[in-house]
């Protein structure tokens, strides 16, 4: 695979780029949005402007993206835009690569809503939180407040440095690789699909501290708290449904690997933990499923382990055979090999990026923030969530009509004694 | 505040109804805020329809290379009997059942058998064509196709509603191909002797009608349908 050529300005994407590349189709991207809710009615032309100002400071997300003969990659996009639009109710939808002037990052607002949506090959929650964070820092200095740059806020002014531009993947794979075991088939969770271009967007909020508390009186952090119930309702919901063999249930929980590896990385740099409760063994309580999972996410934090499986991904894509292949065979054997590696073994995803941390100047003018994964590849729901200050902000999306993982989930946190508000996209 | 009085969730001011279980919000002391702008938008975003058509036209282009390569050996190669012909039909019907699907975005069930077995119709009609074989055409190869198109489309409506499980799929097919065969027979005895004397196909459609009614007696009891699922993994 070639390097980067001197002289001009295309880069190879890394590794989980090449994976959400890959399932690329009309009518599926892998892609997530991250919204602030603001105190005042948003300004389109500031919030045009700071787009303007911001985006030449992030060289990754103002790209497009190729088609080699081999693999695609990234090139700087100069055309116009990318332009904020009007707010649609159907967020996250697919991205296509040669419309939108090759943009494969959207501006949207709504009344006092900023949201951004970002193609998952371009960057992971993490960088594209620090894209998002600075946008609404100088968003907030173009209507005239003075916001400084510190909590991870990027200075729009300097010139992009080198480790924000980093292949991370690539700088940690070294020493033996490892590839993961291939896991079984997990409980799907999958429901009767909406019509094409129809995404249902339910999301809670709740209190950060009656989440802190319960989890304390469990022993466990919110993470682990919300990814248990989220288990349990899925457990419970397989076992209403009666099969003649209730499978495992599993889910994909996204690891920021920045908090065990150095990296300022704008880019992918994330792995996948797989808690998973086999209910064959017998009825697991409530209790018992926090008890596996909250020992399952720890087992699995360890720097080697993970050092291990990131260098056998990278190692995959840097076999000689598999670079030879011409990308039009590549990716749909890549797309197949995710259904069987990368939908099969989970019965959905959670994730957490964490509290949205921003300087105390800036804080009374953010309401709440919100994060949607978009549509999975079979019609099931995603689950994601972020606090801000004290709202803890969980969101379900997909494209199946059935509400029961969201319903179940939600009265779970009431039963337990946390308030929850709920609001939706749907209109039925 | 509205709350779900199912769920016990808060809702927004704006909310008729609860997302989570569809229950309406009826409260006769404060009815819906219907001048608040809704938590989402409620404009969609519409965006182009999948297009098909480069594989369209790479199909097209395929077949009608063939066409034109066969049509141009047949100038060389036994050029008295016009082989080419029965080539070029089968790239006719082969385009004719795949791109017009793939162009249109939603084609009915219907319309594409039609397009289909007219498609198989005239290929037929113009062997018999060269054949001279009218009075067969008529007589026998148009009825078995109608006959085929018929069942296909009832298969097709009937395995639209069924299409969950694999057991009821399995034995709706089995069914089928036994009343097609007895169609079959029937069609060539009437064109043969015009006298139906029903027999290979009586035996076909025994063997079929023995291999559905296991099928029926697993679908009919949970157990052994739970059984049949588990070892077979259908
Ligand atoms: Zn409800």
């Amino acid at each position: 695979m070639p390097e980067k050529k001197a002289g001009s300005e295309w880069y190879r994407l890394d590794n989980a780029g090449v994976l959400y590349s890959a399932l690329q189709k009309e009518t599926y991207s892998a892609i997530y949005r991250f919204s602030a809710v603001m105190d005042q009615p948003v300004d389109r032309q500031a919030l045009q402007r700071a787009v303007d100002k911001t985006m030449p400071r992030f060289p990754t997300f103002r790209v497009r993206i190729k088609k080699g003969a081999f693999w695609y990659y990234f090139e700087p996009n100069d055309a116009p835009g990318p332009f904020v639009k009007t707010d649609i109710s159907n967020p996250c939808q697919p991205v296509r690569f040669r419309e939108d002037n090759g943009w494969l990052v959207r501006f949207y607002y709504y009344e006092r809503r900023i949201s951004v949506e970002v193609f998952h090959a371009v960057s992971d929650g993490g960088g594209a939180l620090v894209f998002f964070k600075t946008l609404l820092t100088v968003y907030l200095r173009e209507m005239g407040y003075t916001v400084s740059n510190t909590c991870g806020i990027l200075d729009v002014d300097a010139p992009p440095r080198l480790e924000e531009l980093e292949d991370a993947y690539g700088k940690y794979a070294q020493g033996k690789g490892r590839r993961a075991p291939k896991p079984g088939k997990a409980y799907q969770n999958a429901g009767t699909p909406e019509p094409f271009y129809t995404f249902n967007v339910t999301m809670g909020f709740c209190s950060v501290l009656q989440l802190k508390q319960k989890a304390k009186e469990y022993g466990v952090s919110i993470t682990e708290y919300l990814t248990a119930v989220l288990m349990k309702v899925i457990l419970d919901k397989q076992h209403r449904e009666a099969p003649g063999r209730e499978l495992p249930v599993a889910l994909a929980i996204p690891i920021n690997l920045r908090a065990w590896f150095p990296s300022e990385t704008l880019r992918n740099f994330i792995l996948t933990a797989r808690p998973v409760i086999d209910p064959s063994l017998g009825e697991y309580t409530f209790e018992e499923v926090l008890h596996q999972v909250h020992h399952m996410l720890r087992l699995n934090m360890d720097r080697h382990k993970m050092r291990a499986e990131l260098t056998g991904n990278v190692r995959f894509t840097k076999n000689r055979l598999l670079q030879i292949v011409p990308i039009i065979l590549k990716n749909p054997v890549m797309a197949l090999g995710y259904r069987v590696a990368g939908v099969r073994p989970y019965s959905g995803t959670y994730t957490n990026p964490g509290a949205f941390v921003v300087p105390p100047e800036m804080a009374p003018h953010i309401r709440r923030m919100e994060v949607i994964l978009g549509q999975a590849t079979i019609p099931r729901v995603h689950c994601a969530s972020i606090s801000y200050g004290d709202i803890m902000e969980i969101t379900f999306a997909g494209t199946q009509q059935e509400t029961d993982t969201e319903r179940d989930f939600f009265r779970f946190l009431i039963r337990d004694g946390i308030a929850v508000k709920v609001e939706s996209n749907r209109t039925q | 505040m509205p709350y779900c009085v199912h769920c016990g969730v808060e809702l927004d001011a704006t909310a008729t109804f609860c997302p989570l279980c569809h229950t309406q919000v009826l409260d006769p002391v404060q009815p819906p805020d219907t001048e608040a702008p809704k938590p989402f938008p409620t404009q969609r975003g519409e965006v182009a329809p999948v297009s098909k058509q480069e594989l369209a036209l790479l199909i097209t282009a395929m077949l009608a290379c063939v066409a034109v390569c066969c049509g141009i050996l047949n100038l060389f190669l036994k050029p008295e009997s016009g082989w080419s012909l029965y080539v070029i039909g089968v790239a006719a019907m082969l385009w004719l059942w795949l791109v017009p699907p793939l162009l249109a975005r939603s084609m009915h069930l219907l319309l594409r058998l039609l397009v289909d077995v007219a498609a198989v119709g005239l290929y037929v009609y113009l062997i018999a064509l060269d054949l001279n074989g009218q009075s067969w055409f008529w007589g026998l190869a148009a009825p078995i196709i109608l006959w085929g198109g018929a069942i296909l489309l009832l298969l097709g409506l009937v395995l639209r509603v069924y299409r969950r499980s694999a057991i009821t799929t399995l034995t709706i097919l089995i069914g089928s191909l036994g009343v097609f065969l007895v169609g079959v027979e029937y069609l060539i005895d009437l064109w043969l002797y015009s006298a139906w004397d029903p027999s290979w196909s009586l035996v076909v459609l025994t063997i079929c009608v023995g291999m559905v009614i296991p099928l029926i007696i697993v679908r009919r009891i949970p157990s052994l349908r739970a059984e049949a699922r588990k070892r077979f993994h259908v």
